[in-house]
């Protein structure tokens, strides 16, 4: 049963976590290998927030307004003149993600740090104690999922955006602003970022570097994904799933690169991923 | 001829003795240097070689032929980690450490051969193969991890039995190793085959409907690219004598593509330069200021790559272009001055013509997309020596048809022969060689290449290309020989494709197609977007392929007027059926036909 719990809450964190990099590669077509960055971001706001005495329970929305204020300045600055040249958009934002990275170590060292966390303890589910904060994530991944939905078809925003996915020149050509839905959406891709770093912070430290081997699983997810959001849940389980298998009965160093192992087959068996066309 | 020759052989000639001389030079600063600079800098100057090498690998898989590697570093590691595992576990002398030497190129050669299998297949997306080489390094460092003992886990090995030679004869082993491959990468990419790698760049699906086994090439050069870029990461380890994981991680795979960006992709001596400046330089600082170093070093690569792609190359060939002397300039490969390029007809018949069996046999062809049928059973033969359109409303099917017929895995349903041959589920360059040549919709070309080049790269599946020379001929069969002339394109032979004009384009296209000396030719609205007098033109082009020259040709055509005037035979499309195949008269006269049409059925009969 912990096992269960286990693939349950691990498929969880790896959707929140990837996210925020899917809405930016959906509609931007854009992979932002700034999001390792962001998330490290995220979790330095979590421990500020905890750091200063603040309830943890504001290390959320914190990070989120900094994840969007941080993803608007960067859409303005780095990623727009890179549309045109999706290859160096990827080679641009890891640049970023350097500089995000070293600017931290400035400010904070490269040492360690935890950030307090919201709820601590355990539940007692399905006759086992498990850890309460794993547990709120999933129901966090939960309603994200539909609230990712709901905004897509159920907001004007979404509606703009979709049309953009679709097929950007005409949405321009039908007076959408595709300049502010990519603004919008790399705010929004951001804020997700740095609030799944703040999500994670309880279970893990804080340090510079701790949004790398997210980053690398996240883009796997998101392409095996197909780029959609259901398609994303069922990846995060799918191969969250493999993980927590790997890692319990096989090893645990080959459990962290089964996600990449897996996804790399997967995607040369249907290179659209799950959900792609 | 006699003179081509010896010409050809003069500039080819040049050239050596250019990289020759520039090769002496270098390796006469490589033995000096280490008299002149102190010890330190020398040690910190030998890792940063062997890392340049490295980088040239990066800029021949990224720079030259457009696949974003994250990758490299894994081959690097192998051959570090050869290096070290063998001298721990096994043994240490002359033999033992030219074996590991040769077991770590091995290694990465095979390793990156099986990568470069994955990763490069027909149809395969750019970014797949820069998920797998992001993918390897992962990959390595966990097996690395997961080695214990053996491969002494996180902190690696160090203290290994290697030759503790002095700093200068590694500074020596290092520097020729550099210049040698620096040299060879140089004759490598100005040579036929580099311009291939460029056009491959540039359009790789063009590549393949040309009959170039783009997946082949792509293949070789990352297995060679490993193999280097194992031999230094052996040196490397040989002469620090401590391997990391790290040597063969992500992080480094990264760094590599950040030298080569800054010092300026596409340039060879940008990476060098860039790996070298980066790493001297963060030697130095890592100990006062590493932080601010690695800031700065990540803010001038996020503004190289938004506002200077090319990198700092590109600001000195851009200053030498504009103020250095005379219009060559050596490092930007804009080499081909006039009159480098000499056309010559082909030894005709080199293909024959295979007696009564019909160039191309359709049968009961179909293809769907999930539910959506856009072709269904269709059958029919086209005749050496024939001019068969195919007509039919938008949306029709006529394009699809075009991409059955000349990539094997497109279709769903039936089969097509050529000359007798079923194409099976062949990828478009071995349907080339079937002899299928198919000229495109747009006209999709490859931008910085010159008509020269691109009539040369077109005739790579019957000539081939020289891995480091290159040829300043290129044999044409004398249908491609007679367009070019028609449209004056034999006089421009030096000017880059971006400047033709459209209707020079289309000739260059349809005289590129033909140079594969196909049986039967594909044209996909040949005459689009031209005018008159260049359709008239095309129009006995096409003519005098049938009939002189005794290929199927297969129209794709809107203008029906034109279709009627050259036709032999029309079919007619509708909704991805047959609804008609018969000579002009038959179509023309057909209400069927103009019910097809509807709205445009007077202007089939008038």
């Amino acid at each position: 049963m912990p096992l269960l719990l286990d693939i349950v809450t691990t498929s969880a964190i790896l959707f929140i976590v990837a996210a925020g990099l899917m809405i930016i590669l959906g509609v931007m077509k854009l992979i932002n290998f700034a999001h390792g960055a962001f998330l490290t971001v995220g979790g330095y706001s979590a421990y500020l927030v905890t750091d200063y005495g603040f309830s943890p329970w504001l290390t959320v929305p914190f990070a989120a307004l900094v994840g969007f204020v941080l993803g608007i300045a960067v859409e303005r600055l780095v990623v727009r003149p890179l549309y045109s040249r999706p290859l160096d958009a990827i080679l641009a934002t890891w640049g970023l993600g350097i500089v995000i990275t070293q600017i931290i170590v400035f400010a904070f060292g490269r040492g360690v740090q935890f950030a307090e966390s919201p709820m601590s303890g355990t539940l007692e589910v399905f006759a086992t104690n498990y850890s309460a904060w794993r547990l709120v994530l999933v129901l966090v991944a939960v309603l994200l999922g539909l609230g990712l939905t709901a905004l897509l078809y159920l907001t004007r925003f979404g509606l703009n955006a979709r049309a953009v996915i679709m097929n950007e020149d005409l949405a321009r050509g039908l007076g959408i602003d595709s300049t502010k839905v990519r603004i919008t959406t790399f705010g929004l891709g951001a804020a997700l970022a740095c609030t799944a770093g703040a999500l994670i912070t309880p279970l893990l430290s804080v340090d510079p570097n701790m949004g790398l081997p997210w980053l690398v699983n996240s883009f796997m997810l998101v392409l095996v994904s197909g780029v959609a959001i259901p398609g994303l849940a069922l990846a995060s389980l799918l191969l969250g799933g493999a993980q927590v298998l790997v890692s319990t009965f096989v090893s645990p160093i080959l459990g962290g690169i089964t996600i990449v192992v897996f996804a790399a087959i997967l995607l040369r068996i249907r290179p659209k991923g799950l959900f792609g066309g | 001829m006699a003179d081509f020759e010896s010409s050809v052989s003069a500039r080819n000639r040049r050239r050596f003795w250019l990289v020759g001389f520039v090769a002496v030079m270098a390796l006469a600063i490589v033995y000096a240097a280490p008299l002149f600079l102190d010890r330190y800098l020398v040690n910190v100057l030998i890792r940063a070689l062997f890392l340049a090498v490295l980088a040239i690998t990066v800029d021949l898989v990224w720079g030259f032929s457009g696949v974003l590697t994250f990758g490299q570093s894994a081959f690097f590691g192998i051959g570090a980690y050869a290096c070290a595992l063998l001298a721990t576990h096994y043994g240490f002398g002359p033999l033992w450490f030219f074996g590991a030497f040769l077991i770590g190129l091995a290694l990465a050669a095979v390793t990156a051969w099986l990568v470069g299998i994955l990763s490069f297949y027909h149809g395969a997306s750019p970014l797949y193969s820069s998920i797998i080489t992001l993918a390897l390094p992962i990959v390595l460092v966990q097996i690395i991890f997961a080695g214990g003992r053996f491969t002494g886990s996180s902190s690696g090995i160090s203290g290994f039995p290697t030759y503790y030679w002095a700093v200068e004869t590694w500074f020596v082993i290092a520097g020729t190793l550099l210049v040698a491959v620096a040299c060879f990468a140089w004759l490598f990419v100005r040579s036929d085959l580099g311009r291939i790698l460029i056009a491959i760049r540039e359009n790789e699906d063009r590549c393949a409907y040309l009959g170039i086994p783009v997946s082949r090439i792509k293949i070789a050069l990352f297995t060679v690219c490993g193999a280097i870029g194992a031999a230094a990461g052996f040196g490397y380890a040989a002469f620090t004598n401590v391997v990391a994981p790290e040597l063969g991680g992500f992080l480094l795979g990264t760094e590599s593509l950040i030298w080569v960006a800054l010092g300026g992709r596409g340039t060879l001596i940008g990476p060098i330069f860039g790996a070298i400046g980066i790493d001297v330089t963060s030697s130095y600082l890592s100990g006062s200021l590493p932080f601010l170093w690695k800031f700065i070093v990540g803010v001038l690569f996020v503004i190289v790559i938004v506002v200077l792609p090319n990198g700092f190359a590109s600001l000195v060939t851009g200053a030498w272009k504009k103020f250095g002397p005379g219009r060559r300039s050596p490092a930007s490969g804009h080499e081909h001055g006039s009159g480098s390029i000499v056309l010559r007809t082909a030894p005709a018949g080199t293909r024959e013509v295979t007696g009564d069996q019909s160039p191309i046999a359709i049968e009961g062809l179909g293809c769907r997309y999930g539910s959506l049928s856009v072709l269904a059973d269709l059958s029919f033969q086209g005749r050496s020596g024939e001019l068969l359109s195919i007509v039919g409303p938008n949306g029709a099917g006529k394009t699809t048809l075009m991409r059955c017929i000349s990539n094997g895995q497109e279709r769903t349903a039936g089969t097509v022969e050529i000359a007798g041959q079923e194409i099976a589920r062949r990828s478009p360059e071995r349907v080339v060689g079937l002899g299928v040549g198919r000229s495109f919709q747009n006209t999709s070309l490859f931008d910085s290449l010159t008509v020269g080049d691109c009539l040369r790269l077109s005739r790579y599946r019957v000539d081939g290309a020289r891995l480091f020379r290159r040829t300043s001929h290129v044999s044409l069969p004398a249908p491609a020989l007679g367009i070019l002339k028609a449209t004056g394109l034999d006089r421009h032979l030096d000017q880059e494709t971006r400047y033709l004009s459209h209707g020079q384009k289309r000739g260059l296209e349809l005289a590129m197609v033909l140079a594969t000396e196909p049986k039967v030719l594909l044209l996909d609205e040949p005459t689009a977007g031209l005018t008159k007098a260049e359709r008239t033109a095309i129009g006995e082009v096409l003519l005098s392929l049938t009939t002189t020259y005794g290929l199927c040709v297969i129209l794709i055509e809107h203008d029906l007027d034109f279709v009627r005037e050259i036709s032999d035979r029309i079919v007619v499309l509708h909704q991805g059926r047959m609804v008609l195949d018969g000579s002009v008269e038959e179509v023309v006269s057909s209400d069927l036909v103009k019910s097809v049409y509807s709205g445009h059925g007077t202007e089939v009969a008038s």
